[in-house]
């Protein structure tokens, strides 16, 4: 705290003078809020954990989670073995990738079917799905911010185009609009005037997640807005003839960043679960990147010889999930306890 | 002209008999039934075991394979049941092991009479067969269905039988399609005469092909989907729905004419169904509630299957392969050393562990597969010379790569986006990295990768395909990959990826075309030294000769595999 | 009244429209889809190819094989399947509707029941140990993919343990009702009960909200003031007045699910209804199915919307002008 008041001592002096803002409520509400908390703890450690992917894969597990190891061996017991083992009874059918060793330096949790560290995955592709989960969340929360606001403050022809399109997002079912969009854009890549987006690029899926979620934060900001507009004051300030862009940053845009903000954290695990999900019907993340998502598909081809490799992953979406649906609920009642994300993908 | 024909497929035979022996055996050694292992070498038919007869035989597949219609399905899938189906003038011998490959009159009561340099063939229709709708067979139907081939636009129309007379015409307009000249009957002879505008040693197998099946005159002249055509072979589909099932019940009118052509069934009944996934397939087969899957089963189930239920897996070498293709018109592979240093580093060994390891594929080095008519053992690319492809020398890949000066450039890798397919792709993807490309990797939908990777406007550098025979001739693979004529630039058919196109290449392929008209022997050591010439340009890399496995029930008897159409579902027995 | 529901039905109408030419310019738009080539075989030559081609109307322009497809599917009601010709669209998705309202409606019993008693039991425990214990059940069910949660259902109750407890489970599938009710629900149970795990946790916790509030509400505290008991005052009147957002959220997840939503929970479980033919249909790039699919989901959507839209219309007048 010292620190940071000799940084901005003029600041400090005028917070102090006011009364506590509805900011600093809602941050004295969230600490007070202990499973809030839990799950930012929890939030942290994964973000943590994935931050140190190049630090397990070089110096843990020496080994490169993106190269193949078909015909590598590994140290298992004591014994060198196989990375992959081709059956050798009865008609020798098939090849089992190691399991897990439980040892952090020879593949703890086992291999894949290429032969790859399976926990260094793990904490490469966790850093995708929070790269993919949180940049398209940020992403539908300030497109839909700018578009709802838009709407309902302009009014008119232009909240009737906006509104429309935005029924039309919202009527085309979620997984059908993202699949279709994939399935083109990974085929060609995005070429948009003179932006183009390669088809492996993670901002394909980020985009896309984007897109599509846009309605669901945009409808009910525009609601907000509409009842704002008819504020006295606004209608005040407007009838003064004080410029459109000032009343949006001084009395709309205020209003409405709560709201938006609670989003953040509820879109980011919407946004994580959309990715796996597309991910796993491999039109998400494109090889050789790896999400969570990826590993479960990966995975699912092993999943009667070498369930942990479909396991765990899972188990990683759904704590990160869960724990920002936590943090997520704490910062709605902290901040804005009416707003409502559309329930259930 | 048959009979050279005959004996060409029997060369063949004998061939690839000697060399498939050792493949063979682990089917043999996996199954304690014995009939398996006695059909699959035994020559010629068994007699009917009346005892076996009846029951309904269940199948299941993930996903069915589209219109019924047989001059218009073009899949595996339904070509296998096709056989105890429909019948063409010709057809394939119904037989367990190299035998099926043998080329048989089945409508026809001979094999044709040929005459006029090899380009006129007659035939004579046998009496008394009735379609299962309970008309009689006439030569009018005959003509009606070679008509139908172009009227229905079948996927073979312009390949296969674009040298029947006429033939232009139809596939110009193909309503009005006659084949004046071409096909034509005679009733009161019982005989139909078919001309080709020039002679054509592999012209007995396509008639032995579905696409040249007989159906009735007045079939309708476009596909007909779901709605399925009056059978002559022992089977006709009762209903069929491409969601949830196709139910096929015998045929009544079906009388036995020639047990080597077209054999009566034994269950009463086939029931394939649709829509599982592949796991339950799996677990279907294992608990008896089916009788056979289709689809391969997937990499974790190998293992149990091959260790708990070894007498109810059936291992058979198929004459396909698995290769990539390099584009050769464009960086960096449209230098040759770039394309040999790929040859050298590819790990076959390492495809085949994706594959499901060493009983269910081998390395591949030829294009044309062991077993195969003109099939030479000879590899360019292995470490340490030899015949055959032994272990990838990267070292020398990595050396030819700094001499073509085309490291550094930038590779996308086109692959399909099921398991095995992606596996290989991601596998190559971390080769050519290692090899000092710029590698991505595009996995695509099954259905449009393989249109995709074919025009040149999508520019791809290499892709992951596979080629599997429609008949057994070395021209099959050859001509039909690597001429001139197969590379279309900008069409979404052109079947030669590569782009490859060698004048000197494609002398050599008629040469031998012409060749196999008279004598099949020479031309098959002709095919030999193409392939060889094709590979010492590097245009493909062939991976792997992949392997089926048939999964059967515990109940399922008298498993027969045919190498042109695989198991013969019809002769299978459930009690 | 009568005017809102007019204008309702005509932008209805109109997102419907823009939705068939959003899929329409998609599909066009992606290289290597022309299903001509696929058909056509795989080695045709160009003649055959320009023959498929023609047969399908692919030749045409844009717009005109744009309408001719909405006639066939609309009124002539017989557009035919690109992959397996001479199966229509329409008895396709009138098929696999039983199949989809089978699982969704027993899933929504469910998870109705389960949402209703954990959200209420949940705010009538406020304060206690067993509320939030309850509620991170049910963020948990919110949390979990839905495929992955499906796969290794079926990875227990088909391999690990079903030698033991579950050897009474059938394998993944679906039987008609009208052919054997037990089986029916048989081969629904774990299906009902993945999808319903996903959704109880999302009412649960809006419902408990409701509830909280509710009980803070001046009508509760007057009942409570006249010496009702907790248990009336909570069932009585918090609950009753709580459940007014929880059936509009309904509507609108019902008409999802109905549409195709459980995409992943049928394709998982091998169930043949809507949202399987919805998939194969985008692996097998046939459009004519994705393209009913696509419009009989957003007609559930739009539909769903509009009841609720117009629901609020009726109990709140000032909605009509929103």
């Amino acid at each position: 705290m010292g620190q940071v008041s000799t940084a901005a001592p003029e600041l400090a002096t005028v917070e102090a003078r006011r009364p506590p803002g509805p900011w600093r409520t809602a941050g004295a509400d969230l600490l007070h809020n202990r499973s809030a908390l839990a799950a930012a703890v929890v939030l942290f450690l994964v973000v943590l954990a994935t931050l140190c992917a190049p630090l397990y894969a070089h110096h843990v597990a020496h080994t490169d989670p993106f190269q193949s190891h078909v015909s590598g061996s590994t140290v298992a017991d004591g014994k060198t073995v196989p990375v992959l083992t081709p059956s050798s009874t009865g008609l020798g059918l098939g090849v089992t990738p190691i399991g897990p060793t439980w040892d952090p330096a020879h593949y703890f949790l086992g291999a894949d079917n290429q032969g790859r560290d399976v926990m260094a995955r793990l904490l490469y592709g966790g850093r995708t799905s929070l790269f993919i989960g949180f940049t398209a969340a940020l992403l539908t929360c300030a497109l839909g911010t700018v578009v709802g606001v838009v709407a309902g403050y302009a009014g008119g022809v232009v909240d009737a185009v906006i509104s429309r399109v935005l029924d039309v997002i919202w009527a085309f079912p979620v997984y059908l609009l993202a699949i279709c969009l994939s399935v083109v854009l990974l085929t060609d890549g995005l070429h948009l005037g003179p932006l183009t987006v390669e088809a492996g690029s993670l901002w394909l899926p980020v985009a896309i997640i984007a897109a599509i979620y846009v309605p669901y934060i945009a409808r009910p900001l525009r609601g907000q807005v509409l009842v704002l507009r008819n504020k006295e004051y606004i209608q005040a300030a407007i009838g003064s003839g004080a410029p459109t862009v000032r009343i949006l940053r001084r009395e709309v845009l205020p209003n409405v960043l709560p709201t938006a903000i609670v989003f953040v954290p509820l879109m980011t695990a919407l946004a994580m679960l959309t990715e796996s999900a597309l991910s796993f019907l491999s039109v998400g993340v494109q090889p050789p990147d790896a999400s969570w998502g990826t590993i479960i598909e990966d995975g699912l081809g092993l999943l009667y010889t070498r369930p942990a490799v479909t396991i765990a992953p899972g188990l990683l979406i759904a704590l990160t999930t869960a724990a920002l649906n936590v943090l997520g609920d704490g910062v709605r009642d902290a901040l804005d306890p009416g707003a409502r994300l559309r329930g259930g993908v | 002209m048959s009979r050279s024909t005959r004996r060409g497929a029997f060369a063949a035979a004998t061939v690839a008999l000697a060399l498939t022996t050792a493949a063979c055996s682990s089917s043999d050694s996996g199954s304690s039934d014995p009939t398996t292992s006695s059909s699959s070498t035994t020559a010629g038919s068994v007699a009917f075991q009346p005892q076996h007869k009846g029951g309904t035989l269940k199948l299941v597949a993930h996903a069915a394979a589209g219109s019924l219609d047989p001059q218009v399905n073009y899949t595996l899938q339904y070509w296998q049941l096709y056989q105890s189906m429909y019948d063409g003038l010709l057809s394939f011998k119904k037989v367990g092991g190299q035998e099926s490959f043998t080329v048989v009159p089945d409508l026809a009561a001979a094999m044709p009479k040929v005459t006029n340099g090899g380009k006129t063939y007659t035939f004579t229709l046998r009496k008394g067969i009735t379609f299962s709708n309970g008309k009689a067979l006439t030569t009018d139907d005959v003509v009606a269905s070679f008509q139908r081939i172009f009227k229905v636009s079948s996927p073979t129309a312009g390949t296969f039988y674009n040298g029947i007379v006429g033939a232009t015409a139809c596939l110009k307009t193909p309503a009005s399609c006659t084949l004046k000249g071409g096909v034509t009957g005679d009733a009161t002879a019982n005989t139909v005469t078919i001309n080709l505008t020039a002679p054509d040693s592999e012209f007995p197998y396509k008639l032995a092909v579905p696409h040249a099946s007989i159906v009735p005159k007045d079939s309708p002249t476009k596909d007909a989907g779901t709605k399925p055509l009056p059978t002559t072979g022992p089977y006709m589909a009762a209903s069929y729905d491409p969601n949830r099932e196709l139910k096929l019940v015998r045929n009544p009118h079906f009388k036995e004419w020639s047990r080597e052509a077209e054999p009566q069934g034994y269950p009463d009944q086939i029931d394939y169904t649709f829509g599982q996934t592949v796991e339950s397939e799996v677990t279907a087969v294992e608990n008896g509630e089916a009788d056979w899957m289709f689809d391969p089963p997937p990499a974790d189930r190998l293992n149990e299957i091959g260790t708990k239920y070894t007498s109810q897996a059936h291992v058979n070498p198929l004459t396909a392969f698995w290769y990539a293709t390099l584009n050769v018109n464009s960086a960096p592979f449209n230098n040759k050393l770039a394309r040999q240093a790929i040859n050298y580093a590819v790990d076959r060994s390492a495809v085949v562990r994706l594959y499901g390891g060493t009983n269910l594929a081998s390395p591949a080095c030829t294009i044309l597969p062991p077993g195969f008519p003109g099939h030479v053992d000879s590899c360019d690319y292995t470490k340490g010379g030899g015949k055959t492809w032994t272990a990838a020398d990267l070292a020398k890949a990595k050396a030819l790569v700094k001499k073509s000066g085309t490291a550094g450039q930038a590779v996308g890798i086109v692959v399909q986006d099921d398991d095995v397919n992606k596996s290989i792709g991601q596998y190559l993807q971390s080769l050519l990295t290692q090899l000092g490309y710029k590698a991505t990797l595009k996995p695509l939908s099954a259905n449009i990768q393989f249109t995709y990777i074919q025009n040149t406007k999508n520019k791809v550098q290499l892709a992951l395909t596979s080629w599997y025979q429609d008949y057994p001739a070395a021209s099959d693979f050859l001509n039909v990959l690597f001429s001139c004529a197969a590379f279309h630039p900008g069409s979404d058919s052109s079947i030669n990826i590569s782009g490859f196109c060698d004048k000197g290449t494609d002398a050599k392929m008629q040469t031998a075309l012409k060749t196999a008209q008279t004598d099949p022997t020479a031309a098959n050591k002709q095919w030999g030294a193409i392939d060889q010439s094709i590979m010492q340009q590097s245009p493909v890399v062939p991976l792997i000769n992949p392997k089926i496995i048939d999964f059967t029930s515990k109940r399922l008897g008298n498993y027969q595999f045919s190498k042109q159409f695989y198991m013969l579902v019809g002769q299978t027995w459930v009690k | 009244m009568l005017r809102f529901i007019v204008k309702r039905f005509a932008s209805a109408l109109l997102v419907m429209f823009a939705i068939s030419v959003l899929v329409f310019l998609i599909f066009f738009a992606t290289p290597g889809v022309d299903p001509a080539a696929r058909i056509a075989g795989r080695n045709a030559d160009p003649a055959t190819l320009a023959q498929v081609r023609h047969s399908f109307g692919l030749d045409r322009p844009m717009p005109i094989r744009y309408l001719l497809m909405m006639r066939h599917l609309l009124i002539d009601r017989d557009l035919e399947s690109f992959v397996n010709r001479g199966s229509r669209v329409i008895p396709q998705i009138v098929q696999a509707t039983p199949v989809t309202l089978s699982l969704v409606i027993g899933a929504a019993l469910i998870w109705m029941a389960a949402g209703i008693i954990m959200g209420t039991a949940a705010a009538a425990l406020r304060g206690k140990a067993a509320d939030p214990l309850i509620m991170l059940v049910g963020v948990v069910g919110v949390s979990l993919p839905a495929y992955w949660l499906g796969e290794v259902v079926n990875l227990i109750t088909q391999k690990q343990l079903h030698s033991s407890v579950f050897s009474w489970v059938p394998p993944p599938g679906y039987v008609d009702l009208s052919h054997d009710p037990g089986q029916w629900a048989l081969h629904l149970l774990f299906p009902w009960l993945t999808l319903a795990l996903l959704y109880a946790g999302i009412y649960a916790r809006l419902l408990r909200g409701e509830v909280v509030t509710a009980l803070n509400e001046d009508y509760v505290r007057t009942a409570r003031a006249k010496g009702l008991s907790e248990r009336r005052i909570l069932i009585r009147h918090a609950l009753r007045c709580s459940l007014i957002p929880i059936v509009s959220l309904f509507g609108l997840d019902f008409g999802a699910l109905v549409g195709g939503a459980a995409l992943l929970t049928e394709v998982v479980f091998g169930l043949p209804g809507i949202g399987k033919l919805t998939f194969d249909a985008l692996q097998n790039l046939d459009l004519p199915v994705i393209m009913g699919t696509v419009l009989y989901a957003a007609f559930f959507v739009v539909l769903a919307n509009a009841l609720v839209d117009i629901l609020y219309a009726r109990l709140d007048p000032r909605a009509r002008h929103a």
